[in-house]
């Protein structure tokens, strides 16, 4: 990884910020710190040289000059913390352990200075800590200086100092590289997610983000990139299946077609058909293509709506059945079946009546179609426990074994047992689109078992949610 | 019968008129909505056949116009789109009739046929005749000759639609359309099997079959 590129990504820029933010802070505490101490160590000097003044004074006051130099020159051999000098009123040093006066000559009575102070330690190194003395006149002309050392405090301040900029060297130390290891960190799983956008880009939807189970949000975004790709990848193969499908369940009725338009032409040639015969083979099955054409757009449309049907309103679920009942029953009769109906009353649902007539009449034209003379077709309409409304159709055909059915709702499927039947292999695909689109579902049991020698027949069921006002 | 098409597509045109030329109508053809406003506003056609899809005038924009004018000629619209909504434009703009392309010619001739015919017979019938086929819409009875026919609701329906259209041929999907109002493709012959039950219930008993089987088209009832 190269600096310069390292500096213009994100996590390193927003590192540094935070580490210049830091420093900023760390210094405006250590210059609090440290101010706060210093004044404070200086007024607490002031307030021991005062008092210690004080002493000095009363012993001048009531014992006389004498008497203040030899206390002067006691305390300046204990070793205490205050520095002495006593001066003459003509300005000559009398004792003290100052050997300079610090003060300008013509400094005032009371007037504060901080000062250098030459000084050895007990290892006798040479010191030169700082001391804050106080001038003062005394009333008989002489002068005499009292101050502390502030050393004590000042070494405490210095090292305070050294400590805070040190912790703050390893802040910045620590900070600057935690960023770089956060920054690359980020950038590997930021790195991640853009080699599979790439790959997906030039066409490789099998591109998945290797996800960790930390679940952090880069884990959330690879994941929720993953299932987006799972879901684009299923719809593309879906679209490419029904391609085929369509391509395929085409080419049949096309072959079928100019076969027969091949056979009819030999025989009109030969005089045994007329070419009105061929032709009228030839648009029966355009016709045919043509369906199959308009299903599976049906299909398409219904999924490309998302659940928004067009027109969708609120209607009594059994009303609609009563109407498919009263249009069926005669085609099921005529082809010797016995067609039933139960139907409950009051079933509203919400949506297309069109799209959802279209599903039912398919459901029981399949069984009609299926269910051999002799047999039984019923259509039920009833409000489940659960409140969706149920529509069902039940035949004593030979039922759909419980394998396949899952695959007759798949585009163009047909089972082998109905190849013989005229149809596209679409009309279950619609309703399971329409199902879809209504956010209701198919689902396909098995019949009353055998009937008059046939069995186990198919029930279909096509359940609805009730319409949301009541 | 004067008609008047308004399709873009020459092909189409072309066809159409040949088809419903020999089917004995007089036939002019304009090539947009807006030649297609031109020509009807010259007047005199019995119905037009318009396409929704054209370039510069559309034929939902045609209609509208001609209907804001009063022009009250039945129109009958070809449109590629089938869908409900689509539908619903059509009639809402003031179409009769709605026919999804591709369509069979048989189709078109009896739609054609049938917005004609209801334009003649305005005004509030409450009696329909057709040969000895005698319909009270008040007491909803039938009569052929002096025997009632007992008929159940639909089957009147079924009757009355085709009285009402007597001597056309009307299609089993247009059956579907306007007796039921369903607009989906039922796979068995439902239609049939209804057509047939009225048979026997009109027909049946009488020297003379009234109701006709079209081959290739549908049914015709004739007096």
């Amino acid at each position: 990884m190269q600096l310069p590129s390292l500096f213009r990504r994100t996590p390193f820029r927003l590192t540094l910020l935070f580490l210049a933010l830091f420093a900023a802070a760390a210094s405006a505490i250590l210059a609090y710190v440290y101010i706060a101490s210093a004044s404070e160590a200086q007024a607490k000097a002031e307030a021991d040289v005062a008092g210690e003044l004080q002493a000095l004074r009363g012993i001048y006051d009531t014992r006389g000059i004498d008497a203040l130099n030899m206390a002067v020159i006691d305390r300046s051999i204990s070793k205490s913390a205050f520095v002495y000098k006593l001066i003459d009123r003509t300005g000559m040093p009398i004792t003290g352990s100052l050997s300079v006066n610090p003060f300008e000559p013509t400094a005032q009575d009371g007037a504060w200075i901080t000062f250098p102070f030459t000084d050895t330690d007990a290892e006798g190194n040479v010191i030169r800590p700082k001391v804050r003395a106080v001038t003062s006149r005394l009333s008989g002309g002489e002068t005499l200086i009292v101050g502390e050392s502030l050393g004590d405090t000042e070494a405490y301040l210095n090292r305070l100092t050294q400590a805070l900029w040190a912790a703050m060297g390893m802040v910045l130390l620590l900070g600057l590289s935690g960023g770089l290891l956060i920054s690359r960190n980020l950038e590997r799983s930021m790195a991640r997610l853009n080699r599979v956008v790439t790959a997906v880009e030039e066409g490789d939807l099998k591109a998945r983000v290797p996800v960790k189970a930390s679940g952090d949000e880069l884990d959330e975004l690879g994941r929720g990139l993953n299932h987006m790709l799972d879901r684009l990848e299923g719809s593309m193969a879906s679209i490419r299946h029904a391609g085929d499908a369509i391509a395929h369940d085409l080419r049949s009725p096309l072959t079928r077609m100019r076969a027969k338009l091949e056979v009819a032409l030999i025989d009109a040639d030969s005089g045994r058909v007329t070419g009105v015969e061929a032709l009228g083979i030839a648009l029966d099955e355009a016709d045919t293509l043509l369906k199959t054409f308009n299903t599976v757009l049906a299909i398409a449309r219904l999924q490309a709506a998302a659940g928004r049907i067009p027109d969708a309103a609120v209607f009594d679920a059994a009303d609609l059945a009563a109407d498919m009942a009263e249009l069926y029953e005669p085609a099921a009769e005529d082809k010797g079946l016995e067609f039933s109906a139960e139907i409950e009353t009051g079933l509203m649902i919400e949506g297309g009546r069109p799209f959802l007539a279209q599903a039912l009449a398919n459901v029981i034209d399949n069984a009609i179609k299926y269910t051999p003379v002799g047999g039984a077709v019923m259509l039920r309409a009833r409000r489940r426990s659960s409140g969706e409304i149920e529509y069902s159709v039940t035949d004593t055909g030979p039922g759909v074994p419980e394998a396949d059915r899952g695959r007759v709702i798949e585009r163009f499927v047909r089972l082998d047992n109905s190849r013989t039947e005229a149809g596209s292999g679409l009309g279950l695909s619609l309703v399971g689109a329409v199902m879809e689109a209504h956010m209701g579902r198919i689902q396909l049991d098995e019949g009353p078992g055998e009937y008059g020698g046939f069995g186990p027949g198919l029930r279909v069921a096509l359940i609805l949610p009730p319409a949301s006002v009541a | 019968m004067k008609i008047l098409v308004v399709e873009d597509d020459a092909e189409a045109a072309q066809a159409m008129v040949r088809g419903l030329t020999e089917g004995g109508h007089t036939v002019s053809h304009a090539i947009d909505g807006a030649y297609g406003l031109l020509e009807a506003q010259k007047g005199d056609y019995d119905v037009y056949v318009v396409d929704r899809m054209m370039p510069r005038l559309d034929g939902i924009g045609m209609v509208e116009t001609l209907r804001k004018d009063g022009d009250q000629t039945p129109v009958l619209f070809l449109s590629a789109m089938g869908e409900v909504e689509d539908r619903v434009v059509g009639l809402k703009a003031g179409g009769d009739d709605y026919l999804v392309k591709p369509y069979a010619f048989a189709e078109l001739i009896a739609r054609v046929e049938a917005l004609s015919r209801r334009r003649e017979t305005g005004g509030v019938q409450t009696v329909l005749k057709v040969g000895d086929l005698e319909m009270n819409l008040i007491a909803r009875t039938v009569h052929r000759g002096t025997t009632e026919i007992d008929l159940q609701p639909r089957e009147f329906q079924l009757l009355e639609f085709l009285m009402r259209h007597a001597g056309q041929s009307v299609t089993r999907t247009m059956l579907l359309e306007k007796v039921w109002e369903y607009h989906f493709d039922p796979q068995t012959n439902v239609i049939d099997v209804h057509i047939s039950r009225l048979r026997s219930k009109i027909d049946k008993g009488f020297d003379r079959a009234m109701l006709q089987t079209v081959r290739g088209a549908g049914y015709r009832l004739e007096a």
